[in-house]
């Protein structure tokens, strides 16, 4: 009797379960016609790692998605449509990822999608929204695992991250003789974004006569960096490159560094230095100076969108210019992308967008000039590298840039 | 093979691995009396670096003042969480269910964390963290050297408290047998319940130096909790000894292959090293015989 | 008696296979897909886990491997992106069950309590191996072949697939549990030491339990692998996992043959749907943490059991009502 009952009661949840999901549920069908009625807000829809392991940059991300469309509302929003943005929490899961992108195309309807953080988490998206005809924008999946996939909906408004570190290594060679450092240090970490860039920077290097004394690729979750960062100390390299991918990783060799008292002339690292604020509260105040990193923008950037968008970022949220996180920018960017989309398609249709992206356009943004080629990567040759000097964030390459300020070279010493 | 990059490997190893069985300690004591593996360690160091950060950043105590505080502190949440959720746990399958219930707890622990500190990383700081000194050759920093210091101290006071208090021994009974101390009259709720709260207690002290040396969010805790499990693992779980055995062993293991062989190795030769000492020693290097089965 | 019981699960199984035929939106039919791969899975850890006690934290592995051997075969055989696919799924559960033996030699040789947290740390060997040998492609991972197919119709067939999945873990479950070799594992649970003594051979029926479990996780693994697209290490050895499938069986009951299966639906959906809902983390997690915490400590059996301890209880109390009034007569 009691199997009997306990069995009629377990499909009793489940019929409930069921049917509950079901009544959760509003209507299918996505509509990508490309129309919304009169007075109706066009509706746009991300998935972002607000938990999780990248809730550092996803936060960040948010902001500068939010920051775009207070922007453009102010401005009447979309070909007269008010813009609302729907923001979900993937928990930096590709699972979630694809259920959210799901749920705002079918569920909440949203006309038009814009990236999630990270290559990771960019491609299982992508591909999801693909299938709904759907264009995905983005600003923060570069690395080239992404593109591999040749997904004709894919657009980085940001740099593709293999090059990150050439003009970098171009002002290395360029120097003169005399001034030109001998040895060179790579460490890396595992990582799709990481990875590609040192063996590009390399080349350019080795070629120059700069001697490669130590190569090595470190795991991403290593018990503590301390002994790797002295390995790279005790070859006593006068420039180091750092493949890394977040603030503690980068924070955790400048610590090491500092403790066996090693300075390299120049250190520069492929993330976490251009995260503003919260470099600076990890290392500490003074220790940053000298620090380099490739990017595309910063927030000192000369390019009057990005000052204006700046100047509203320090409203909204205090601080000062250099403490504003690329990945704003980078959010921002996306935003600015769409709108130019809109206007020239003259409507939400995700079609004519993608057609229209594809079709070798020109777009400003706060990054620069955004362009794309067939794969959806914005070829536009913008890489910069930035520095902190003292607590300021400029831009020192490429030298000839008019934007450039001189490279602080050697590197200061170590602050406590 | 460079001699002083060794030698930096062991001195590190010691160092470092020392704070990580300072935070295992209280894993393999709570587990060892209460039966219950309590997955929310992770998020104690966290929250243990965090209180340490609030008071440094907005009280500006300095860093080893502020344990003063955290200890205590953690103490009593040790206790209440147990109280509260622990005591809760019956049935057969109370190893089982004690992680599920600890788990919980470390996810409503997280959602605090970052809605009070959000998800930006931060790291502690004071004037001995970036400083160092020359030891045989190489560069040790201070805050290691106060670490090991304090992990030593602590370890030390938990051991003078097992062996020579009568509160000790009724631990070490309950360690052993908790049947039989109970049948001696022993209060094992009460001995179990201040053991967690001293399980959790000896993990402010190690969050602090955790979070003095890395920048750390609250998800920082699923990867420290899977080291700490590991290092109970293979000191054999219940042994204090083996926790602080195990825990240098892990750091020096993996400093020395990366050494000799290259970082990205390291943490699988520890974990492949792990296997091999299960499979022949399942109970782990200090753990009890009666583990055994086969 | 044993046909009123399988009318319910015919009907239960009905609702399932018609479920997406009403719900075409893909948001909840990609939840049903996950939903069921859960319970797949959830269903055959419990088939050694519950049945014997040992509880396995490491089952991520079978997960794991599952999806790389699929991937991996699906790139040396060049299967392009579409239905052939999933005929590799079956594939990633022989390799999930040819892994499962060397790790069950080696963690079965403990007592219970150790063997938990020795299936940790084997996953943790797995989970890096993954990430630093170059032929499972590091950390970025192994992609799989992009399947065109409209996102409307798109999910239906791992549906399916995965439902057929369920249906075999339960199946073979039931036979686990109805067979010589299930008792053999019960005995093991309730008291392994009495079992030997008695002629089982404990070890032996252990690993053939263990290596079983692996069958249908593995195939899971190799499913989600299809569904998602690529497959990257630290998702597919993810320890969450290795928490949840435990987390839902022991939430349904364990040892039940129902409990898995609701306990994988309800967590599952439950969660994918919290995150959609809240959009504020910090919020999603105290949620989730709170809810399952009150579940955990208040229907510690199990929601299965507990729910047939109520009906019985309700029941009795109403007969005794029943004699209190028949009394006052």
């Amino acid at each position: 009797m009691k199997r009997k009952t306990r069995l009629f009661r377990a499909f009793g949840v489940i019929s409930i379960s069921l049917a509950s999901l079901t009544t959760m549920a509003t209507s299918s069908g996505a509509s990508s016609s490309g129309s919304i009625a009169k007075g109706q807000p066009v509706l746009i829809g991300a998935s972002l790692s607000l938990t999780g392991d990248f809730s550092g940059d996803g936060v960040a991300f948010q902001q500068g998605y939010k920051l775009w469309a207070a922007d453009q509302n102010a401005k009447g929003g979309l070909l007269g449509h008010k813009i609302k943005l729907i923001i979900k929490n993937d928990t930096s899961t590709p699972t979630q990822v694809v259920t959210n992108y799901q749920a705002l195309i079918s569920s909440d309807h949203v006309n038009l999608t814009f990236g999630p953080f990270s290559s990771l988490l960019t491609l299982p998206a992508a591909q999801a929204v693909n299938r709904y005809g759907y264009a995905m924008v983005e600003g923060a999946g570069g690395a080239p695992s992404v593109f591999e996939a040749k997904l004709h909906n894919v657009f980085d408004a940001a740099l593709p991250v293999a090059n990150g570190l050439v003009p970098f290594a171009q002002w290395l060679a360029s120097l003169p003789a005399s001034q030109r450092p001998k040895t060179i240090a790579y460490a890396t970490s595992t990582d799709p974004f990481t990875e590609p860039q040192i063996p590009v920077a390399e080349k350019i290097i080795k070629a120059a006569g700069i001697k490669t004394v130590y190569y090595k690729t470190f795991p991403a979750e290593p018990s503590d960096y301390t002994s790797i960062a002295d390995a790279v100390a005790a070859t006593n390299a006068q420039v180091v490159i750092l493949g890394t991918v977040d603030v503690p990783t980068v924070s955790a060799f400048m610590q090491a560094f500092e403790q066996a008292h090693y300075n390299p002339k120049a250190l520069i690292a492929t993330a976490g230095p251009d995260q503003g604020k919260t470099f600076i509260n990890a290392v500490g105040a003074g220790n940053a100076n000298g620090v380099m990193v490739p990017n595309a923008w910063f927030g000192g950037s000369s390019n009057p969108e990005s000052q204006k968008m700046v100047a509203e970022y320090i409203k909204k949220y205090g601080g000062t210019a250099a403490d504003v996180n690329a990945d704003v920018a980078e959010a921002y960017a996306v935003g600015q992308v769409i709108t130019a989309a809109v206007k020239a398609t003259k409507g939400f249709s995700n079609a004519k967008i993608i057609t229209y992206l594809h079709s070798g356009v020109t777009i400003q943004s706060v990054l620069g000039s955004v362009k794309f080629n067939s794969l959806g990567e914005n070829n536009q040759p913008t890489a910069y590298t930035f520095q902190w000097q003292g607590a300021k964030f400029v831009e020192v390459n490429p030298t000839k840039d008019p934007g450039a300020t001189k490279i602080l070279f050697p590197k200061p010493a170590w602050k406590n | 093979m460079n001699g002083t990059a060794v030698l930096y490997s062991i001195i590190d190893g010691v160092l470092t691995g020392s704070v990580y069985a300072l935070m295992a300690t209280g894993l393999t004591l709570i587990f060892g009396v209460m039966n219950i593996i309590n997955v929310a360690q992770g998020i104690f160091v966290i929250l243990g670096a965090y209180l340490s950060y609030a008071l440094s950043v907005h009280l500006g105590i300095d860093l080893f003042v502020g344990l003063a505080i955290t200890i205590p502190t953690l103490f009593v949440v040790g206790i209440v969480v147990e109280r509260l959720f622990l005591t809760r746990i019956k049935g057969p399958e109370r190893v089982v269910m004690s992680i599920l219930v600890t788990y919980a707890v470390s996810l409503v622990i997280e959602g605090i964390l970052n809605l009070v500190f959000s998800t930006n990383y931060v790291e502690l700081h004071a004037w001995y963290v970036d400083r160092s000194v020359r030891f045989f050759g190489v560069y040790v920093g201070y805050i290691y050297l106060l670490g090991f210091a304090m992990a030593v101290v602590m370890l030390g006071a938990l051991y003078v408290m097992l062996y020579r208090t009568r509160f000790g021994t009724s631990v070490r009974a309950s360690l052993a047998d908790q049947t039989s101390a109970a049948l001696v009259g022993i209060n094992v709720k009460r001995v179990s319940t201040i053991c967690f709260g001293l399980g959790i207690a000896v993990t402010a002290a190690g969050g602090m130096i955790y979070g003095a040396t890395n920048s750390f969010n609250a998800s920082s805790s699923y990867d420290l909790i899977s080291r700490l499990l590991v290092i109970i693992v293979l000191g054999g779980m219940g042994s204090l000894g083996g926790a602080l055995v195990a825990g240098i062993m892990m750091v020096t293991i993996e400093d020395l292959v990366g050494v000799v062989w290259g970082p990205v190795w390291s943490n699988l030769s520890f974990f492949l090293i792990l296997v091999v000492v299960l499979s022949l020693r399942p109970q782990g290097l200090f753990g009890k015989q009666s583990v055994r089965v086969a | 008696m044993l046909r009123v019981r399988n009318v319910w699960w015919i009907v239960a199984l009905a609702v399932l296979v018609l479920f997406p035929l009403f719900e075409t939106n893909p948001t909840w039919t990609g939840i049903g897909v996950s939903a069921l791969i859960f319970m797949g899975c959830a269903t055959s850890w419990n088939m050694f886990s519950g049945y014997s006690g040992y509880v396995n934290l490491g089952s991520a592995v079978f997960y794991g491997v599952g999806a790389y051997t699929m991937t991996l075969l699906a790139d040396h055989l060049n299967v392009p992106g579409n239905g052939d696919l999933f005929w590799l799924v079956p594939v990633g559960g022989l390799g999930a069950m040819i892994v499962a033996i060397p790790f069950g030699l080696i963690a079965l040789r403990v007592r219970r309590h150790t063997f938990v947290v020795i299936t940790i740390a084997i996953f943790f060997v797995f989970q890096l191996s993954a990430i630093n040998f170059s032929f499972t492609g590091g950390t970025a991972g192994l992609q799989l072949p992009y399947i065109p197919w409209l996102e409307t119709n798109f999910n239906k067939p791992f549906y399916y697939v995965a439902l057929a999945i369920v249906v075999f873990a339960t199946l073979l479950s039931v036979a686990v549990r109805r067979s010589r070799f299930g008792l053999q594992l019960l005995a093991i649970r309730d008291d392994e030491d009495r079992a030997a003594g008695l002629g089982v051979k404990v070890f032996a029926v252990k690993l053939v339990g263990f290596t079983l479990s692996a069958f249908a996780v593995g195939m899971g693994g190799a499913l989600y692998a299809i569904f998602l697209g690529q497959i990257y290490p630290q998702f597919v050895f993810d320890p969450i996992f290795d928490i949840s499938i435990a987390l839902m069986a022991i939430l349904g009951g364990l040892g039940t043959l129902t409990g898995p299966l609701l306990g994988a639906l309800l967590l599952e959906s439950t969660q994918q749907y919290l995150a959609i809902r809240f959009s504020n983390g910090s919020i999603y997690l105290i949620v989730f943490g709170a809810l399952f915490l009150l579940i955990v400590l208040f229907m510690p059996q199990g929601v299965v059991v507990f729910l047939g301890d109520w009906r019985t209880r309700s029941r009795e109390r109403r007969a005794e009502g029943a004699l209190v009034a028949s009394d006052a007569l």
